[in-house]
């Protein structure tokens, strides 16, 4: 941090009350924001197994583990209490904490928020000054509002971004678990800070909300742009005949990516010859402008696959770095851990959770303010007796909620 | 009507935006700050764009990029600055320097992106700014964060938010080469992280009376996205390449082609309820008995010949029909849309994706995803020309004519 702002002895959303009751990572990991900078996340989860999202680590597509990873990632400094919505007890329960709720966080389909109760119309009524944020895969209205959004299908297939990832005659591109899930998030966040925001003036609740689609429509909203003028790309030609050989990923001897992109070409090319050493290659009348270096790409990217697997990744971090060329070297994940640039960037943060000792911080700097230390995140219902007593509940109205069956 | 639907609601729009009354000088350039500050305009808040005398080189980014569908109409520019004023200042000349301070003191957040050593030779470090108005919110975003030995490397999305994080090796498949991103992907998400931070300072404003500094970079909204492996390979687990189409995890869960070169995502919800319904819709019902793939194990271990027997089914017919099949079976499959789909979608208006503009070259935009039932955005202008509103913003900051004319740059060659 560069700034000179002192760091505030309270986080900026201490006192903020959070009603989590959403699941799986889209809706929750904005709660974590929130959480990370002071909110209390109550997070209300079925009584039993809880969130389905606890059992994701198990999934085949996530890395295998011995720790339930995602759920230090996503449960952290949330409070778990335990109730079965769709027992009258336990949705009782439920308009208790609404009432003393700032912010509520929704992803059920909008078929199970009307059978529960929990659309926006049926929580004002309990809290006018709630803030409601709600997420959706496509939107509250339309022919697919009632779809279950799964981000790989509403922010990338829908979106039309893994079409446009691929190589021509080649497959759509893929998306990594949750990878719009987050980027959505973070739309939430920002939903609900306009909400609280127009509360502090105004006095009055409101509907916030987003969906994985318009997020995704967002993240492509240069191609979608341009669709709508009518304006299109033919797909990425493959590596070996690209459009730019100046904007492109090439192999070193060691089996690393190095991935080129000379913005202000020019220069760029000049001080990139240099890079290589290659100093006739400016004056080469294939390469000497940028429409000549276009439309002879195949024969230098043939020239530049050569240079580059000439010398491994060191040589060229240093040399073309030395010579001011942009490029970008394809990381892998295996040198995270160990990367000072997360580390000044803020990305990774200790916690006082031993079997996940570091996680991944959200990505909102603030120079008056560090995020809380996350602990271990809570077990189902941990916390459902002491939240249930701070909302007025008598000990004898929580038993009977517990021999009912409405939590556990 | 503009804008999507908000069922439910019992709130009646504000005659205000939300951000109504909030002076943005936008002195970034490329996408994912300004992107920031288009959404703050979008909810009302005033934009001014500081520009150099060449101007953002977003505005050439349609002409010049062959990332870049080409179009006569400058669509990124429009996408990018709706809404925003432009002010042309020099920022190396002095006077246009001060000028600069001028429009400092009058306003609430300030978004740079110039690169730390550039900030210093211009004074534009917060230290600087916060000095002539201490209730400024600073919003900064680097490629790679604000201290560290990459601090200084000028970021693009491609190579700080996806490269850089590791998200494009993770997208590999099997002796293939890495993922790849569309143009400004990772660019228009770190806005949102962007947008974000600037929210929180504004809401300590109202609390302390205060300004501060907030800010992000492209890498830690590229690593913060894929979360997940991230956070694994904290603990030391990676996922391996993903196997090629024709040896998938699992066949049920696979990618396949269809005749029009279309592609269906097959999704697993229930992979035993998956099993019969999915013989059926590829025409092939003795495939579920056949003792080959009876159970979840078999399939597996069959992986490749149970998915050349899919793909060669999926090839045999044409999207649309396989799409009628497969809803009808009510199978779940992800839709692998073409941008081109896009326009034609119903359900994008419905998110509130495209939404109209009054911008007659350009008369269907795309909504920033924030939505609210007290505001609707406000409708999207087109960009401006260049330094088109330098005096008449340089007027509100009170700057006389004189002062005006003294700050005209030379000509240029």
């Amino acid at each position: 941090m560069t700034d000179d702002t002192a760091l505030d002895d309270e986080l900026p959303l201490a006192g903020l009350t959070v009603l989590d009751v959403s699941s799986f990572i889209a809706a929750p990991a904005a709660a974590v924001v929130l959480a990370d900078f002071g909110a209390d996340v109550i997070k209300v989860e079925p009584p039993g197994a809880g969130d389905p999202h606890r059992n994701s680590w198990q999934n085949p597509n996530y890395p295998r583990t011995e720790v339930n990873f995602v759920w230090q990632l996503d449960g952290r400094h949330k409070r778990s209490v335990a109730l079965d919505l769709k027992h009258p007890a336990g949705r009782a329960a439920f308009d208790r904490l609404v009432a003393r709720a700032d912010v509520m966080i929704v992803n059920f389909p909008l078929p199970v928020r009307e059978r529960l109760r929990l659309r926006w119309k049926d929580v004002a009524a309990v809290n006018p000054r709630l803030i409601y944020a709600s997420l959706t895969g496509y939107g509250e209205s339309g022919p697919d509002r009632d779809m279950p959004g799964f981000d790989v299908n509403a922010y990338f297939g829908r979106a039309g971004i893994l079409d446009a990832q691929r190589y021509e005659e080649g497959p759509p591109g893929f998306s990594l678990p949750a990878q719009g899930d987050r980027c959505a998030a973070m739309t939430i966040v920002s939903a609900i800070l306009l909400g609280l925001r127009r509360r502090d003036r105004t006095g009055k609740g409101g509907w916030v909300g987003t969906s994985l689609y318009a997020n995704g429509v967002w993240s492509n909203g240069t191609l979608a742009q341009a669709a709508l003028v009518g304006g299109f790309i033919t797909p990425r030609p493959p590596r070996s005949r690209p459009r730019n050989a100046l904007a492109n990923i090439y192999r070193t001897r060691d089996d690393r990516w190095v991935q080129l992109t000379l913005v202000r070409e020019d220069k760029g090319w000049v001080r990139l010859c240099r890079a290589l050493e290659r100093p006739d290659l400016p004056a080469d009348a294939r390469f000497a402008t940028q429409q000549a270096r276009r439309a002879n790409s195949t024969a230098l990217t043939a020239i530049l696959d050569e240079a580059f697997a000439a010398q491994d990744w060191p040589h060229w971090r240093r040399v073309l770095r030395a010579h001011e060329v942009t490029f970008g070297v394809i990381e892998r994940l295996q040198d995270l851990p160990d990367d000072p640039q997360a580390q000044h960037a803020g990305i990774i943060a200790e916690t006082n959770s031993p079997d996940v000792p570091r996680t991944i911080n959200n990505p909102v700097r603030l120079g008056f303010a560090q995020p809380r230390r996350a602990g271990p995140p809570p077990s189902v219902g941990q916390h459902t007796d002491q939240v249930l007593r701070e909302a007025g509940l008598s000990e004898t109205e929580i038993a009977t909620l517990r021999s009912s069956g409405a939590t556990d | 009507m503009r804008g999507p639907a908000v069922p439910d609601s019992a709130t009646p729009p504000d005659d205000a935006l939300p951000l109504a009354g909030v002076r943005v000088l936008d002195i970034s350039s490329f996408i994912a700050a300004p992107a920031a500050a288009t959404v703050l305009g979008d909810w009302g808040a005033d934009v001014i764009k500081i520009e150099g005398p060449d101007g953002d080189p977003n505005r050439q980014m349609v002409q010049g990029s062959v990332s870049y569908p080409k179009s006569p109409i400058n669509y990124a520019w429009h996408l990018d600055s709706r809404n925003k004023r432009s002010v042309v200042l020099d920022l190396k000349q002095p006077q246009a320097r001060a000028a600069l301070d001028r429009l400092i003191a009058i306003s609430d957040v300030l978004i740079c992106n110039f690169p730390p050593v550039v900030r210093e030779r211009l004074r534009l470090r917060y230290e600087d700014v916060k000095a002539v108005n201490p209730r400024l919110v600073y919003a900064s975003l680097t490629g790679y964060g604000e201290s560290g030995p990459d601090r200084d490397r000028p970021g693009f999305d491609a190579t700080a938010y996806f490269a850089r994080s590791g998200l494009f090796d993770a997208q590999r498949y099997e002796g293939g080469p890495p993922g790849t991103a569309v143009p400004a992907q990772g660019d228009r998400a770190t806005a949102m992280g962007l947008v974000s931070a600037i929210l929180m300072g504004l809401m300590r404003r109202d609390k302390t009376g205060e300004g501060s500094w907030v800010g992000t970079s492209l890498l830690a909204n590229g690593i913060w996205s894929c979360g997940v492996v991230a956070q694994a390979a904290l603990v030391g687990a990676f996922l391996p390449p993903r196997p090629p189409r024709e040896r998938p995890r699992s066949a049920l869960g696979n990618l396949y082609r269809t005749r029009d070169d279309r592609w269906i995502q097959l999704v697993i919800v229930r992979e035993d309820k998956l099993w019969p319904g999915l013989c059926r819709a590829i025409g092939q019902p003795d495939l579920e008995p056949d003792p080959r793939f009876a159970t979840i194990e078999a399939r597996r271990a069959r992986t490749a010949e149970l998915a050349a027997i899919f793909a060669d089914a999926f090839a045999a017919r044409d999207y649309a029909d396989w799409r009628d099949i497969l809803a009808a079976a009510d199978i779940t499959f992800g839709v692998i849309s073409r941008v081109q789909d896009l326009p034609d979608d119903e359900q994008a208006v419905h998110a509130g994706a495209i939404v109209p503009a009054d911008n007659p070259e350009m008369p269907r935009t795309i909504g920033n995803p924030i939505r609210l039932d007290f505001a609707q955005p406000r409708s999207a202008g087109p960009g401006p020309a260049l330094g088109q509103h330098t005096d008449a913003v340089l007027r509100e900051a009170g700057l006389s004519d004189a002062e005006i004319v003294a700050l005209q740059p030379s000509p240029r060659a």
